[in-house]
């Protein structure tokens, strides 16, 4: 069953996706809340290495293999790593705040983050 | 070719590479050296920008492909800046605020050991790459770089909890903005093979399949928290309560809006030919969506009492009407789209400022604790004026340059047959102008008394500068001064709506664009002046701020009023379910925002199918 193998990664994406939205939608810490946003985000990295994938491509090396073979997208995969540079940037900076709003109100919960309303 | 007369690249690299020795020297640099320093790096960016402008307007749009990548045949295989007056323009014009902001900062403003003035210029930089690019995928990595120095920027004052709160909710909400984006973009390239935009519009050309709409789909949701479009919109009255007075200024004043510039830019360069067969659908969808942003924004700003929250929602009920001008389609709407975001960031800049300076004198923000407080200011009469002529602007009323952009709108919704975009303008102008003016008459002229006031406004917010120094110096009046007078001047020398008109119809042609970007020669084209249409938009102006003085007088003078005629006092308590909807959770922000998406894409799927 090939054609259901090769719409797999994007069922997989968009699963993690979705995991990621209600992990950030019901979280009730916020470390868990940033670790589903990259949950979230790494959809996006199945979703890039699927769409450059090629039924036996080669890695887009071409130090030993000729510039006319098969190879697999390489550009997404460069799309793919600036998109985990970015990633690690957002979860650090979001990590930092979780570090300050538990030093200065001794709570993780978002619940307890929140003083301004309406 | 006609070649650019600099290096395009500079005007993202300079401040970029001078954030970066700026972070490096940080520890070393006496405040006013890195003041100093910061300020010339941002004049100089605004130089860059400015030539660029110049030589876009004078030998045409041209195309500058970055480390001499050309394309070959119509595949680009490099990173293309395209140098036309709109995206020069923008960039252009958050130089000027950035260094407006920089100067208003000067020396006073806290800036967490000398953070400040390096994120500013990353900031900068990635403000004027994303309006520069022509590469979908660049255009993500300058959202995410504008993002998160915006993060940091909004949590500086992490001494109090409410920034983390605000940074954090903006952080989340803009996050998952973002990877909807590039999951939007990740579906192009696989439909294309292509990044950048020109290339992709060339090779999806006409056509409209469930893919294209859906990744149509996720860019424009995407970019629309960004623009802070119900209900995407939540995490902006948070992040603006809490960010430094001159951050505000940025955010309202130019980032909010580059959301609407790249839903414009996408659509004209990618999308145009798939949904040529479908404009009025499209149009209606993007309408509804800025018509509840207007309704939203607009009663929510009268019943705010924190200056910077009223102010925000304010943002929300403009950036309702831009998107509700852009919804009115053709190049004429998109014209009159950017000359209001022009105006509109000029006279919202002067307000933050204004509220800036009364936060450093008067140590508050709010509107009980700052009753009467404007007639203790040094320099009262001129602030008072200036925060008037904001409010004026606001309504769109004569002489301020919004009124061109409303101008623009309503004789571009004329020729489309779009109904009731003047009522929008009339009401969103009404009453964002109506709670400026309310809090003028209390703060600057000290008229009624018992001021009401609401939860949000109870936390106040603590003083961003230091408490030995509540001295205004000259540089607290002339960056707002400098941001009203402008939006004046420039409604009286409208020279420059011929450059915008003829940009515009550029941009919005679709073929002309693609020509643009693979030739570097430039299509003249020319559209109809709106100059007829300003008269009626004067009135409608006028009529709006008529209304809006009446609701304001109405609530400022309440208790002299029979009770049947509070109308003000009773918009001022504001709606229950609005005021709950802006919890303060970042979960409900997200559940918010997959709402949004369900319901465009619902939208989209049903009256857009092939």
């Amino acid at each position: 069953m090939p054609s259901v193998l090769h719409s797999l990664p994007y069922f997989v994406a968009g699963w993690l996706f979705l995991c990621g939205l209600y992990g950030i939608v019901t979280s009730k810490h916020l470390v868990h809340a940033v670790i589903c946003l990259a949950i979230l985000q790494s959809s996006t990295y199945v979703l890039l290495l699927a769409v450059g994938y090629r039924v036996g491509g080669a890695a887009p090396i071409f130090a030993d293999i000729s510039t006319s073979e098969l190879v697999v997208d390489p550009v997404v995969q460069a799309l793919m790593l600036t998109d985990v540079v970015v990633e690690a940037v957002v979860v650090a900076l979001l990590l930092a705040m979780v570090v300050k709003a538990h030093e200065k109100s001794g709570s993780v919960s978002p619940d307890d983050l929140r003083t301004m309303r309406g | 070719m006609m070649n650019p007369p600099i290096s395009p690249a500079l005007a993202v690299a300079v401040p970029l590479l001078g954030a970066a020795a700026l972070t490096g020297a940080r520890k070393w640099l006496a405040r006013a050296v890195m003041d100093a320093l910061g300020l010339l790096i941002s004049l100089a960016t605004l130089f860059i920008c400015a030539w660029l402008l110049l030589g876009s307007v004078h030998h045409g749009a041209s195309v500058y492909w970055l480390g001499g990548w050309w394309p070959r045949g119509s595949t680009a295989v490099g990173i293309g800046l395209v140098i036309e007056p709109i995206g020069t323009g923008l960039a252009t014009f958050a130089a000027l605020l950035t260094t407006l902001a920089l100067l208003f900062s000067w020396r006073f403003v806290e800036t967490g050991s000398n953070h400040f003035q390096p994120l500013m210029l990353i900031f900068l930089a990635a403000m004027s790459g994303f309006s520069l690019t022509g590469d979908l995928f660049n255009l993500f990595v300058f959202f995410e770089l504008m993002s998160i120095a915006a993060f940091a920027l909004c949590g500086l004052k992490t001494a109090e909890p409410a920034p983390l709160q605000g940074s954090f909710n903006f952080a989340i909400t803009n996050s998952v903005a973002g990877f909807v984006v590039l999951t939007g973009i990740a579906l192009l390239y696989s439909a294309t093979g292509a990044l950048n935009m020109a290339q992709i519009g060339l090779s999806l050309g006409t056509r409209h399949d469930p893919l294209v709409l859906f990744a149509w789909t996720l860019l424009t949701c995407g970019f629309l928290v960004k623009a802070a479009i119900v209900p995407f919109h939540l995490w902006l009255p948070d992040a603006h309560a809490v960010a430094p007075t001159p951050v505000c200024v940025l955010f309202s004043g130019l980032m909010v809006e580059l959301g609407l510039y790249a839903v414009a830019r996408i659509h004209y360069a990618i999308f145009a030919g798939c949904f040529a067969s479908h404009h009025g659908a499209l149009h209606m969808i993007l309408y509804s969506f800025a018509a509840a942003t207007v309704l939203l924004g607009g009663v929510m700003c009268y019943a705010e009492h924190h200056l910077k929250r009223m102010l925000a929602f304010s943002t929300i009920c403009h950036s309702g009407l831009m998107l509700a001008t852009l919804a009115a389609g053709g190049p004429l709407a998109l014209a009159a789209m950017l000359a209001y975001l022009l105006a509109h960031g000029l006279v919202k800049g002067g307000l933050f400022f204004l509220s800036g300076v009364l936060l450093h004198n008067r140590r508050s923000i709010t509107e009980p604790e700052l009753f009467a407080a404007g007639r203790k200011l040094p320099w009262a009469g001129t602030l008072g004026a200036l925060w008037i002529l904001g409010g004026i602007g606001l309504a769109a009323a004569p002489p301020l340059a919004l009124l061109l952009g409303e101008a623009g709108a309503e004789h571009a919704a004329e020729l489309t047959h779009l109904h009731g975009l003047s009522l929008l303008f009339i009401f969103g102008g009404g009453m964002t102008a109506a709670a400026v003016l309310r809090v003028g008459m209390h703060t600057f002229f000290g008229w009624g008394g018992g001021v009401i006031s609401d939860r949000a406004a109870e936390i106040g917010e603590l003083p961003e500068t230091k408490p030995e120094n509540r001295k205004i110096h000259p540089y607290h009046i002339i960056a707002p001064a400098f941001c009203i007078l402008f939006a004046i001047a420039i409604a009286f020398l409208p020279g420059w709506l011929h450059v915008l008109r003829d940009a515009a119809a550029a941009m919005a042609n679709q073929p002309a664009y693609l020509h643009t970007t693979y030739t570097g020669q430039n299509v003249p084209l020319t559209q109809p002046s709106w100059r007829e249409a300003i008269p009626g938009a004067a009135g409608r102006g006028l009529l709006a701020l008529g209304l809006g003085t009446l609701l304001a007088l109405s609530s400022v003078f309440r208790n002299r009023l029979p009770r049947p005629l509070r109308a003000g006092a009773f918009m001022e308590h504001g709606f229950r379910p609005l005021r709950a909807m802006q919890s303060g959770h970042p979960g409900d922000y997200v559940l918010w925002i997959t709402v949004g998406l369900a319901l465009f894409g619902s939208a989209a799927m049903i009256f857009m199918r092939a």
